[in-house]
């Protein structure tokens, strides 16, 4: 399967995604108080976004459908292309660096001194990433974390998480 | 009369002039300049990184200083990308992509020296070009603007989207409308503006205040790109040794026409909401090809290819600032960066913006002028050292970008809340791209979405709720006209695209 078939599967979930968004979103703007008249309520602009939505979602899953995107998604499953895709280096490799950010802006950042949250996520990211040796790499994530803090904080006074 | 409003214009250009030749002003614009090209020649960090991440810098700065640094790092950066484009066969940043297909054979037939003396020098001469046109036609764009009322407005919002998606997307237009239309919900979030009635907040107090923009924006092109970049690894090395730098006037005499034409193609693109510098040098280098007596020769090797893609990227940065200042629509990223940060100084761009803050245009061309000599000077200077540069592995430089992008998005508000704001916007913005989706839409979207929603409420309030009267007004007329064939040759293009695909795909899996 060529790029451009699993461009159509992604299409289908999305024009599907929008029709489902569109409809939530026009629920959510008729539910919202109505001060003088609709024409000037808060829900006038979003309810004609879902409208919107609802109609390019349409267009998305009619293109997607003719590019035989439907079938690509029971192919896909059928083969077990997903749990391939858990097996894919590329995939894996920004998932683990996905979780690495989630962790610094999550968990080190509202609890540590920035320095520390910053030299552990970049010793970590740099180590996972292979990027040089573990020496270069201590050094790396000490140094560039202080002089990140020691420039931003000392020459243009800008405050830090 | 017109007299007296010239000579007015011309005292307020010297003015400016006089206001702007300070040293701490110039020596501002030369780092931030020599930070742009640097950054913006680094394979993986783009223009609009380069002012989501030096954006935080200018904070603490005076907002004239401010105003400066930014226009320097934007310079620099676009003209940046040439050199990796041509050294290293991978552009710095996508304006430079069309550069790549000359600069790169230059650069293995030993000539790559004298390809990026070429690119900075077609980048100055478009450079000039686009100031000089930023000049002469932005205070026509002002008076235009000061007739729009609120249905034009909302016309030129939906406008602004609906180009920008239809600009951006390669095959689909739909995609870019989808993310723009995504953008103008996402400027819905948070308490409206007319009866404060909070929005889509979910029910968090921190939603309430909205999306921030620079938070959205930094995790839009800053953390997305990270992940591009660190995704897979893609070993490059340096071809040739860089020697003769700087043409002769022969040769730059011969570039002349080439480059005074994509200057034009560059301004006008830039002008156009959200087309971006990529566009302008890839429709320049395709119009130079066609219109060349050495058109065969384009894609070979050839220094008026790099010439034409040159002037042109970097003649769009006046263009962008056209739309910029009198509408407040960026006319690319990079712009809508800087259209946050002046944002964030108090400063609001429109028709107005004469009256408010009279020597302001001219402001932004004697800096747009004195980055403009210093990206010159620099850039040639360090065409050498800058190969020591390319040589740090990405799978350093990327990681170190993401406390920078952490602090750019929290030191504005100084909030935690926007850090996780970036967070959001820059696994969305990665999604979107691996699926196609451009991002230049999304941004604009987030930043007309509150004129759109305003602009459109009160114009009917106005017409007590009927279209008819607003549909009889010359310029929402042309603007409609406009909206309304942006749509029915984007929907064309979808229609070709789908009819084209279903014989592929039925052809791929009939085979298996």
């Amino acid at each position: 399967m060529g790029k451009m078939d699993k461009m159509a599967a992604a299409d289908l979930i999305m024009g599907l995604f929008l029709i489902v968004f569109g409809g939530i979103a026009i629920r959510s703007s008729l539910n919202m108080k109505v001060y003088k008249t609709f024409l000037d309520a808060p829900g006038f602009f979003p309810f004609i976004l879902g409208i919107i939505f609802i109609f390019l979602g349409s267009v998305m899953t009619f293109s997607s459908f003719r590019r035989k995107g439907f079938e690509q998604i029971k192919q896909s499953i059928k083969n077990f292309q997903i749990i391939y895709l858990f097996s894919n280096i590329k995939f894996k490799r920004v998932m683990i660096l996905i979780a690495l950010m989630v962790i610094y802006i999550f968990i080190f950042i509202d609890r540590l001194n920035f320095i520390i949250a910053t030299a552990l996520y970049l010793f970590f990211t740099l180590y996972y990433l292979k990027s040089a040796n573990i020496i270069k790499i201590i050094f790396i994530s000490i140094i560039t974390s202080y002089l990140i803090s020691a420039f931003f904080t000392s020459f243009f006074r800008i405050p830090l998480p | 009369m017109m007299f007296d409003s010239f000579l007015q214009q011309v005292n307020l250009f010297f003015h400016a002039f006089t206001a702007q030749l300070y040293l701490t002003n110039i020596l501002i614009i030369a780092f931030a300049t020599l930070m742009g090209i640097i950054i913006g020649a680094i394979p993986g960090l783009t223009a609009t990184m380069a002012l989501a991440l030096l954006i935080n810098l200018s904070y603490g700065m005076q907002f004239d200083l401010a105003i400066s640094f930014l226009l320097g790092v934007y310079v620099g950066a676009i003209m940046g990308g040439c050199y990796s484009a041509i050294m290293i066969n991978i552009p710095g940043t996508p304006a430079a992509a069309a550069t790549a297909l000359d600069g790169f054979p230059l650069a293995k037939r030993g000539e790559g020296g004298l390809a990026i003396g070429t690119g900075v020098i077609a980048s100055f001469v478009g450079m000039l070009i686009s100031i000089a046109c930023l000049i002469f036609i932005t205070p026509f764009i002002y008076k235009i603007a000061l007739k729009f009322g609120q249905w034009e407005y909302f016309l030129l919002a939906v406008f602004g989207v609906m180009i920008c998606g239809n600009l951006s997307t390669g095959k689909d237009p739909v995609k870019g409308w989808v993310v723009g239309f995504l953008g103008f919900f996402t400027a819905m979030i948070g308490l409206d503006k007319v009866y404060a009635y909070p929005r889509f907040t979910l029910g968090l107090l921190q939603l309430k205040g909205g999306i921030s923009l620079i938070p959205a924006l930094i995790g839009v092109f800053g953390i997305s790109e990270i992940l591009i970049v660190l995704e897979e690894e893609i070993p490059y090395k340096i071809l040739g040794k860089i020697t003769k730098i700087i043409p002769s006037w022969k040769t730059i005499y011969s570039l002349i026409p080439t480059a005074i034409r994509s200057g034009i193609i560059g301004v006008g693109i830039g002008a156009v909401p959200g087309a971006g510098e990529d566009v302008a040098a890839w429709v320049a280098y395709d119009v130079g090809k066609r219109s060349s007596k050495q058109g065969e020769k384009f894609g070979t090797g050839c220094l008026e290819g790099v010439a034409a893609a040159e002037t042109a990227n970097n003649a769009c940065i006046g263009g962008a600032m056209i739309p910029l200042l009198t509408l407040a629509i960026p006319g690319s990223p990079p712009a809508a960066m800087f259209l946050a940060a002046i944002w964030l100084h108090g400063v609001q761009p429109g028709p107005m913006l004469p009256i408010e803050h009279p020597g302001f245009l001219y402001e932004v061309a004697i800096s747009l002028l004195i980055a403009t000599f210093f990206m010159l000077i620099l850039g040639l200077i360090i065409a050498k050292p800058i190969a020591s540069i390319l040589k740090i592995r990405r799978e350093i430089l990327m990681p170190i970008v993401l406390p920078l992008t952490v602090i750019g998005a929290y030191a504005g508000g100084v909030r935690i809340f926007d850090i996780k704001v970036t967070f959001f916007f820059g696994i969305l913005g990665y999604i979107l791209r691996k699926l196609d989706y451009p991002m230049a839409p999304l941004v604009l979207g987030i930043i007309l979405g509150p004129l759109a929603d305003i602009s459109f409420r009160q114009a009917l309030m106005q017409s007590r709720g009927s279209l008819i009267p607003l549909l009889g007004r010359p310029v929402g007329i042309v603007l409609l006209v406009a909206i309304a064939w942006i749509a029915y040759s984007g929907f064309r293009r979808t229609i070709e695209y789908t009819r084209k695909h279903t014989q592929k795909d039925t052809r791929v899996i009939q085979e298996g």
